[in-house]
């Protein structure tokens, strides 16, 4: 393969990477750090106002040299957007203002000549309304594709089962006048259900899957898979029979494309998505969805019980499987997603916290919901790179980029990335009316204050104190890899834990303390490291040498501190 | 082998007559000399191990000594030398005697005889040492009370976590084991969540945050009342969701006293009589005192609920937040308070649930107190201000999850007035009670 094209902005400041070869790790995905992105909102190349795949594959220099292992991309398929392209119109191209299928292939072969993998989100749940499956569905109750949706007479099959927007949908059932009948939708009206029960219907999107394994993709984010059958007298969420289809998604996969992933997102308690690993054969990751909003609380409540009290509802999963965490993503936390038991939880939690109230199904950046507090950025993201689980990282966040409220729900989080402090943002070379979201342009988290160019000149940035962080992690498996044990600290603002398991070398074990303080204050602990008496904690961030290890073990930490500390033989 | 009575007996004396917490515990009684009453012994060679029981006039200690050559104990005690008893002669051989639980070798070998072999550890951790027992922690799994002061009969704290343990209630420290001997519960092994955190820690967490606001408090409010109210609910480590949570394990606690011991009515002449015991001479003083136990014997028989087991001593110290959520971690197992204070909520007593419901509230009044009393002098107002509001909505929450718990109803009284009435009763009893004796806060 030819070497990489280099982006000249980071040639000139010397930042360009060296090309990393392409680990054949069938297991990549469990130490992986991803890194999710909007080919519509991160860079135009042709100046059209729109985000392009041929600008993801300028950009991924950048990316290479922030060390991420696999970019994650949000829906790219022909859509009529209502529903930010996970309303698929044509499983089969590339919206045309995006690029090309051949462009995949091109961002998939030059991702992978730096050391990068790439996944795209895939929903299989159901369709757009305008996609011409649909279409041909509705014309006739016995055209070739009548059976490919869920149809009735009536609006009354399945009537306890909950509507996830309530907000918006009155029911699961909407009127089709063309057919005369009712479909089934579990989530926008304009979104049928496929109907799964068809085997056509299994064997197309097989296809689909086959297909983009094929361009070259490396797996896939599954949107909204805990819905895909209907069956009387269940909730019709996690049945048997999706899970006996992910299996045979997973066989296919693993027989023909070694090595790529299935992603599953299933908003649900950690106890029910863990059916979704199967027993190493369905899907590879699941989301912990639970875990992101505690980390705020925690840090809210300056207490660790909301962090360590999910972690010890978390079951052990197949050694083959990863969890995904998050901070935050392009969709998350509105209650209506979440599951019972969790929404339980965020109402007690929240409801009584007028600045939580406010922030609950608003979905915001992380900067702005932090309230632009540097440590407390640092503090979560040392949680998000050192707790079990792959990070994801979300466009913009790695140099605390802000939201646009104004913009509504779906578009707040998804302005231009920000790449100079020049015209739109260095995003696109249009008409600024021409763009397809206006680029942050406020005094804080403005483009003119806050670019990845300025970022990168600035060595005690964010982004570069990430890009540390994402080395040391790197070079530290078992951060990704290990298990857990969360430690006694007698001060409830502190969390203590310990990864441990196997080094990279064969036989080695390595051991890693991590300690943090969830308070704005200083504080002291006193930690019983009794079992690792004689080892020496060295700071990992600065190797700097600790105290032994003791039983009654003193610690302080500044105000939001944190330490990683490898225990060595002294 | 092992020492004799004869030479033990003078050394162990004269080592009680030594330790603080024996002082502590003979305070008040009339002179009386203290005697060996008998001397079993639990593990004979090297180390060697045995029970003292000691009596000083109607009281009862249990001393649990060990032995070595005096050449394997150097260094063996680390640091805890004042532990050494002294110099015996065990069958023509000079040993060192100390007291047992210095030795980690006898502390694990205390634990295999507590639990009848049914427990093993390979670690075991000093936590604290109090006047009526020692405490150990074995792998950080288990937790070991050693019991100085001995009670005649069962233990209240053992019998009240045996008999909720054998109704299925699992909100606490669950008892794995008691060791009964001689007639007395020796030591009570229970397990140990390493996690889990005191109560009161976490109110100190809360109250730091919400104090060190103080000044900006001010600043945005101007600090009337119902703005602090605001301020309490908006503080980072606002502690009204985990009162909640606190609320309804009491609501299952008492439920569940109530399976193990039974409940009966609580009649409102003894419910009064509680109240004006508890008042004591304020009774005379306080025309609120007055009126209140005026009010509640005026009470219509049959609506003043039910009179259960009660914790009894009840409040943040004796709650845990552990990552299941919150658990009991303990009873008033302490003797020497119960006869030192006799208008103290006693173990092994008897009275209205909301006994406890208002301890708990008293606590959590005292500890915003002591909070805003460490904060810098030119804060005073504001700090007590905003620990008032602090305990007020702390109060509102954990009665609020309390009266949610799924089946209270039936032990309170039927109508929220005479409730109201009796838990401001218990709460004037409690301020009473501290105003009489701060340390017993």
């Amino acid at each position: 393969m030819a070497a990489p094209a280099r982006d000249p902005s980071l040639v000139s400041l010397g930042v360009a990477e060296r090309a990393r070869p392409l680990d054949d790790d069938p297991h990549w995905y469990r130490r992986a750090v991803f890194y999710e992105l909007g080919v519509r909102g991160f860079y135009d190349s042709d100046g059209d106002g729109v985000g392009d795949l041929e600008g993801v594959i300028e950009k991924l220099d950048y990316l290479a040299w922030l060390g991420i292992d696999c970019i994650w991309l949000l829906p790219f398929y022909p859509s009529p957007l209502r529903d930010g392209g996970y309303d698929v119109a044509d499983y089969f191209s590339v919206a045309p203002e995006l690029g090309t299928v051949e462009d995949v292939k091109r961002l998939v072969d030059e991702a992978h000549a730096r050391g990068i993998r790439v996944i795209a989100d895939l929903v299989i749940n159901h369709t757009s309304d305008q996609h011409p499956w649909f279409q041909e569905s509705r014309s006739s109750r016995d055209n070739p594709k009548a059976d490919w949706y869920v149809w009735s007479d009536d609006d009354q099959r399945w009537s306890d089962v909950r509507v996830i927007f309530c907000d918006t949908e009155p029911s699961n059932w909407t009127y089709d006048p063309v057919r005369g009948q009712y479909y089934w939708h579990r989530f926008f009206h304009h979104q049928p259900d496929l109907n799964f029960d068809n085997p056509e219907v299994r064997d197309a999107i097989v296809s689909v899957l086959r297909f983009w394994l094929e361009v070259g993709l490396d797996g896939f984010r599954l949107d909204a898979v805990a819905y895909l059958y209907e069956r009387d007298g269940t909730r019709c969420e996690n049945l048997p029979e999706t899970h006996a289809f992910l299996r045979r998604l997973r066989r296919e996969m693993d027989r023909d494309f070694p090595g790529r992933v299935l992603l599953a997102e299933v908003n649900q308690w950690p106890a029910d998505v863990v059916d979704y690993f199967g027993d190493g054969d369905e899907c590879h990751m699941c989301f912990h969805f639970p875990l992101m909003p505690r980390m705020f609380m925690a840090v809210r409540r300056e207490q660790r019980f909301p962090i360590t009290e999910i972690l010890a509802q978390t079951p052990a999963i197949p050694p083959n499987c990863q969890w995904g965490i998050f901070l935050r993503n392009h969709d998350e936390l509105t209650l209506e997603m979440v599951a019972d038991d969790e929404r339980d939880y965020m109402y007690q939690e929240y409801a009584a916290d007028p600045r939580m109230r406010k922030n609950l199904g608003i979905r915001r950046r992380l900067a702005p919901l932090i309230d632009n507090d540097r440590r407390v950025a640092e503090l979560l993201y040392a949680f998000l790179l050192s707790l079990p689980g792959a990070p994801v990282l979300y466009y913009g966040d790695e140099i605390l980029m802000g939201d646009n409220i104004y913009l509504g729900d779906r578009d707040a989080v998804r302005t231009p990335m920000q790449w100079t402090p020049d015209r739109n943002g260095g995003f696109s070379r249009a008409d600024f009316a021409q763009l397809h979201l206006p680029p942050l342009m406020d005094p804080v988290y403005g483009y003119q204050a806050l670019n990845v160019e300025s970022a990168l000149r600035d060595t005690s940035s964010f982004l570069h104190w990430l890009r540390r962080m994402l080395a040391i992690r790197r070079h530290h498996l078992v951060l990704a890899t290990g298990s857990l044990e969360v430690l006694p600290a007698d001060n409830p603002s502190v969390l203590a834990y310990v990864r441990s398991g196997e080094r990279g070398e064969p036989g080695g074990r390595e051991t890693i303390l991590c300690v943090a303080n969830l308070s704005r204050f200083a504080q002291a602990t006193e930690l019983s490291l009794g079992r690792f008496e004689g080892l020496r904690p060295i700071e990992l961030i600065g190797r700097s040498a600790f105290p032994p290890a003791t039983d009654g073990y003193q610690i302080t930490l500044g105000p939001y501190g944190f330490y990683w500390f490898e225990l060595e033989e002294r | 082998m092992a020492p004799t009575a004869e030479s033990l007996a003078p050394l162990a004396l004269a080592y009680l007559e030594r330790q603080p917490w024996f002082g502590l515990a003979i305070a008040g009684l009339a002179p009386a000399p203290a005697a060996l009453l008998s001397y079993s012994v639990l593990r004979d060679g090297r180390p060697g191990l045995a029970r003292l029981l000691v009596g000083r006039g109607e009281r009862r200690f249990q001393l649990l000594v060990g032995w070595r050559n005096p050449a394997a104990v150097a260094g063996m005690l680390g640091g805890r030398e004042e532990a050494i008893i002294g110099s015996a002669d065990d069958g023509g051989e000079d040993v060192l005697v100390y007291e047992a639980l210095a030795d980690d070798t006898l502390a694990l070998e205390l634990l295999d005889l507590a639990t009848q072999g049914a427990e093993h550890a390979e670690r075991v951790r000093h936590v604290s040492t109090l006047v009526s027992h020692a405490s150990l922690v074995f792998d950080d799994r288990l937790f070991m009370k050693c019991y100085r002061v001995l009670e005649p009969g069962v233990r209240p704290e053992v019998e009240a976590m045996l008999r909720l343990d054998s109704v299925g209630f699992n909100a606490m420290l669950a008892p794995i084991a008691a060791w009964r001997a001689e007639g007395f519960d020796v030591a009570l092994v229970r397990e140990f969540l390493p996690g889990a955190l005191e109560g009161r820690l976490l109110a100190l967490t809360s109250l730091r945050d919400l104090l060190a606001r103080a000044a900006e408090v001010r600043e945005a409010s101007g600090a009337p009342a119902e703005d602090l109210e605001e301020a309490t609910s908006a503080t980072g480590g606002d502690l009204a969701s985990e009162m909640r949570r606190l609320g309804a394990m009491t609501g299952s606690l008492h439920l569940a006293l109530a399976a193990a011991f039974g409940d009966r009515v609580a009649t409102p002449e003894a419910l009064a009589a509680i109240v004006a015991a508890g008042c004591g001479e304020g009774l005379e003083r306080l025309e609120r005192a007055r009126s209140l136990v005026g009010a509640i014997a005026a009470l219509e028989p049959g609506t003043t609920g039910r009179a259960i087991r009660l914790h009894g001593d009840y409040h943040l110290r004796r709650v845990m937040r552990a990552e299941p959520g919150w658990v009991v971690a303990g009873f008033s197992d302490d003797p020497l308070y119960a006869s030192r204070r006799p208008h103290t909520s006693l173990p092994a007593r008897t009275g209205s649930p909301l006994e406890d419901v208002a301890d708990m509230c008293f606590s959590l009044r005292q500890v915003a107190r002591e909070a805003a009393q460490l904060r810098p002098s030119d804060e005073a107002e504001l700090a007590e201000a905003l620990a008032g509001a602090w305990a007020r909505r702390n109060q509102e929450a954990f009665l609020e999850g309390y009266r949610a718990a799924p089946g209270i109803d039936r032990l309170l009284p039927g109508h929220p007035a005479a409730a109201g009435l009796l838990l401001e009763a218990f709460a004037l009893v409690r301020d009473r009670r501290y105003e009489a004796s701060p340390a017993e806060g």
